[in-house]
């Protein structure tokens, strides 16, 4: 088994994995600075470890700190997408309930 | 009744279905065990030697240690057999010999089987692995949701039942 059909699950081992050659890689590794993406469906290379990244979930940017466990995942899979369901709960004043009230 | 690892095979059952009673043996996998073992199509469970049955279990708790299988080739299309008036012994020394120079990759495809706790701890470590890196995949079987995009607002009960931190 090669070590790239490892990396690229499901993808044919002679094109290697998918990634976006990031420019400012070293400048963000040394400064502590933040990538902003919208790459989701790049894969994690080891020498992306340590960086921090904003990933775009649609909406906005979300942190990303890539850690050694993240190769060979997708930077997309750390940044989510939905959010957690939950019922709507409308607060509303007393004042504002009682006069509810009164008109029932 | 026949115990294997542990888990009993009935009696009456064929013994390719019979073997994917174990957790990890589909029928792929038990027919190829049963070519292993030269088991024939329709033998029952209660029809196997016990030599069979040793072998079976001996294989099954460690497949990676088990000794090789026995590859005596065929002969080509052009093969001439060699005269008669060459004794047996020198035609058995030529034979080993040859078998000798041939060296055949190992590509036994059980060698690499996974069955019963030994894959169910592999599944436990994937779902761990990805829960402790904090991608998708590890918080929706946190939160007993499908993984690969399923819909959520009926069913999902597959979901539910074995989507689990902790698989039983």
């Amino acid at each position: 088994m090669r070590p790239t059909q490892i990396l690229a699950k499901g993808r044919s081992a002679w094109k290697g994995p998918y990634f976006v050659p990031f420019s400012g890689l070293r400048e963000a590794l040394t400064n502590h600075e933040s990538i902003t993406t919208q790459a989701r469906s790049c894969t994690i290379l080891p020498s992306f470890v340590g960086v921090r990244f904003l990933v775009h979930n649609g909406k906005d940017y979300t942190p990303v700190l890539v850690t050694q466990d993240m190769v060979g995942h997708k930077l997309g899979e750390f940044s989510f997408t939905k959010k957690n369901f939950s019922f709507k709960y409308v607060f509303y004043p007393f004042i504002f309930r009682l006069m509810l009230i009164e008109n029932i | 009744m026949v115990h294997v690892l542990g888990i009993n095979l009935p009696d009456g059952h064929v013994v390719k279905f019979a073997l994917t009673k174990i957790y990890g043996v589909g029928p792929h996998i038990a027919n190829r065990l049963c070519a292993r073992l030269q088991v024939h199509d329709k033998c029952k469970v209660k029809d196997l030697s016990p030599f069979q049955v040793t072998s079976l279990a001996s294989f099954l708790s460690s497949p990676t240690t088990s000794p090789p299988l026995p590859r005596l080739p065929l002969a080509s299309p052009d093969f001439t057999p060699p005269p008669s008036t060459i004794s047996t012994q020198e035609l058995q020394a030529r034979f080993n010999e040859q078998l000798k120079q041939r060296t055949i990759k190992s590509t036994d495809p059980l060698r690499n089987l996974k069955i019963e706790s030994e894959l169910r701890r592999e599944i436990r470590e994937n779902i761990a692995h990805q829960r402790m890196i904090g991608s998708y995949v590890g918080r929706r079987h946190a939160m007993h949701l499908p993984v690969r995009g399923q819909n959520t607002q009926n069913n999902a009960k597959t979901a539910r039942k074995l989507n689990r931190l902790e698989r039983n």
